[in-house]
């Protein structure tokens, strides 16, 4: 039997990554739609943005660069989820139609082996978006540029983007035992807006649920705290990137069960 | 390469497999129930079934619709896991080394395509050598083997999503050899598909079987495929096997019958499947000459197709 390490699916990844975007590129006018389409996007939420703090100048003492920072902030820790874990989508399509099986076939671990079939490159067009607002928002807020302070944010974006993955793999892998799947999924992907908001805006029951249950605080909030308020940073804030692995490790262990409870029914 | 240096590919002794299904209720109120229900009665798919594969047979794996096939086929790639009995593939038992387990296995389903959709066959080939990691010059050995074999050239370079159902079929089955393994799995490989393509890919898995001795479990409805590729079928019935001889035998067994044929005087066939043994072919038509005129007569031997028929209806009293 052949060891199979962390070296080798990397390299597998990287091999079948770049023979996807080979054939992407092979879809021209999907690929220019589909960019016009993200920029779009991407546009129609800021713009809803700036109508809101048009009227509303500050919410909860957070003023506009601060929020926008914030928003950028969402963004880039919304781009790992997009590009790399886009296939939890059609979970549910596989699952129903009994194509999932193809991906136990192979000796590879079989939640790699799905969610390496699909990169999506809009994905991308989010990320030069979030970086422009984050870069933007930061020289006129006036953070000084240390090597320590941009450790920090990258390693707080790193923290952050496990939030979302995490959330999109539990409300996908519901598909193994219920069939309104696409509901949770979707619900799940509407909460990721919330992620754009100071949580200091949730109060009581709330509070518990977007910090503890459905943690979308920490998609933004609570890592970006790092940066913007350094004198003043939560406890929970230190504590997320291990707070955010553990929730990967338990979506994906979550994921895997769903597949091993799985019947497989139907041929 | 598997290590386990035994003859058998497969070796099942008395494996039963259940599944647990919500007995469901009607109606609304019904499906609000169903939420909340512990009320499961169990389905057995796979009763007490023993069997041994042997290496480098071809076995035909035969059963009507819904008799557990499919079950059997899965536990066996270790996807699902037994309810009780021993099996063991490659000398492992799979579902406990799933990975271990699928590096000695190839299998195409047919109809549903495991090769990347957008990528051009020689790059999912490549891939797929990565995947298994076979070394370069077994991979090299084995895509000069398929060139002797089949004219691959021409779907070499062509993504899957362009190709024709048969290409798709023909390029499965190979991306299944791929890795050499010791068992590959077959389950209605020729469905759909023409009659020159079907002898086609008949023909290239017997020259890979004979190359390379891989075991070959073949799932089919069609009869055409058993008697090109088996020496030995397996019929299985809501669960149990109820044949596992020689294709040679059964046609023996079964020797006795013919099936007439009768054009009758409005140019109709009519045909009759008759044992010799207790029933005289001449006295058929004998009698039935009193009811019609008759144009035409014809007596062959039974087919295979037949003698399964047979076998299920027998079954199923």
């Amino acid at each position: 039997m052949h060891k199979r390490g962390l070296a080798f699916y990397a390299r597998i990844y990287r091999k079948i990554l770049i023979q996807d975007l080979k054939s992407k590129m092979s879809y021209r006018a999907d690929f220019i739609i589909s960019t016009f389409g993200m920029i779009m996007t991407n546009l129609a939420g800021f713009v809803t943005f700036m109508i809101l703090f048009h009227n509303f100048p500050t919410i909860n003492g957070w003023d506009y660069y601060h929020m926008l920072f914030l928003y950028g902030f969402s963004l880039v820790a919304l781009t790992p989820v997009q590009c790399f874990f886009d296939n939890n989508w059609n979970l549910r399509f596989m699952v129903q139609s009994g194509d999932f099986i193809k991906y136990c076939f192979r000796p590879v671990n079989v939640f790699f082996y799905f969610i390496s079939e699909v990169f999506d490159v809009k994905g991308l067009g989010q990320l030069a978006f979030g970086i422009g607002t984050i870069v933007f928002a930061w020289i006129k807020i006036g953070i000084p540029v240390t090597p320590l302070v941009i450790l920090k944010l990258l390693v707080f974006l790193l923290t952050a983007s496990l939030f979302m993955i995490a959330l999109m793999n539990f409300a996908a892998a519901t598909c193994f035992w219920i069939k309104g799947s696409g509901y949770v999924m979707v619900i799940m992907f509407r909460f990721k807006d919330f992620s754009k908001y100071p949580s200091s805006i949730f109060e009581g029951i709330f509070k518990i649920i977007f910090t503890f249950i459905i943690p979308i605080a920490f998609i933004a909030y609570y890592p970006s705290l790092v940066i913007l308020e350094p004198s003043n940073v939560p406890i929970l804030s230190w504590i997320s990137p291990l707070y955010g692995i553990l929730f990967v490790y338990l979506s994906y262990r979550f994921w895997m069960l769903g597949v091993r409870k799985y019947d497989f029914t139907g041929s | 390469m598997s290590e386990y240096s035994g003859n058998e590919a497969v070796v099942m002794k008395n494996v039963c497999k259940d599944f647990k299904v919500l007995n469901r209720h009607e109606g609304l109120k019904g499906s609000i129930k169903d939420l909340f229900s512990r009320d499961y009665k169990t389905v057995s798919a796979v009763k007490d079934v023993t069997l041994t594969v042997n290496r480098g047979e071809i076995i035909g794996y035969l059963g009507p619709n819904g008799a557990g096939k499919s079950t059997t086929i899965k536990m066996m790639t270790g996807v699902l896991e037994p309810t009780s009995g021993e099996l063991l593939v490659n000398g492992k038992v799979p579902y406990k080394n799933r990975t271990e387990n699928c590096e000695n296995i190839g299998v195409v389903f047919g109809q549903r395509s495991q090769l990347w959709w957008s990528l051009p066959l020689i790059e999912s080939f490549k891939l797929l050598r990565d995947l298994y990691m076979v070394p370069e010059k077994d991979y090299e050995g084995m895509i000069e083997l398929y060139r002797s074999l089949v004219d691959i050239e021409p779907i070499l370079h062509k993504p899957v999503r362009e190709m024709s159902l048969g290409q798709r079929t023909l390029s499965d089955i190979l991306a299944a050899f791929l890795h050499n393994p010791a068992i590959v799995f077959l389950d209605e490989p020729t469905i759909g598909l023409d009659v020159s393509m079907k002898a086609k890919i008949r023909e290239l898995i017997l020259g890979l079987n004979k190359e390379k001795n891989t075991t070959v479990i073949l799932t089919t409805h069609d009869m055409g495929d058993v008697d090109a590729l088996c020496k030995r079928i397996v019929i299985i019935d809501k669960g149990t096997k109820i044949y596992d001889n020689d294709i040679e035998h059964l046609k023996n067994y079964f020797g006795s019958y013919r099936t007439l044929k009768l054009k009758l005087s409005d140019d109709t066939w009519e045909e009759y499947l008759i044992d010799e043994k207790t029933t005289d072919v001449m006295d058929v038509i004998m009698e039935k000459q009193k009811e019609k005129k008759i144009k035409d007569v014809k007596i062959d031997e039974i087919s295979t197709e037949e003698v399964i028929k047979k076998i299920y209806e027998g079954s199923a009293k």
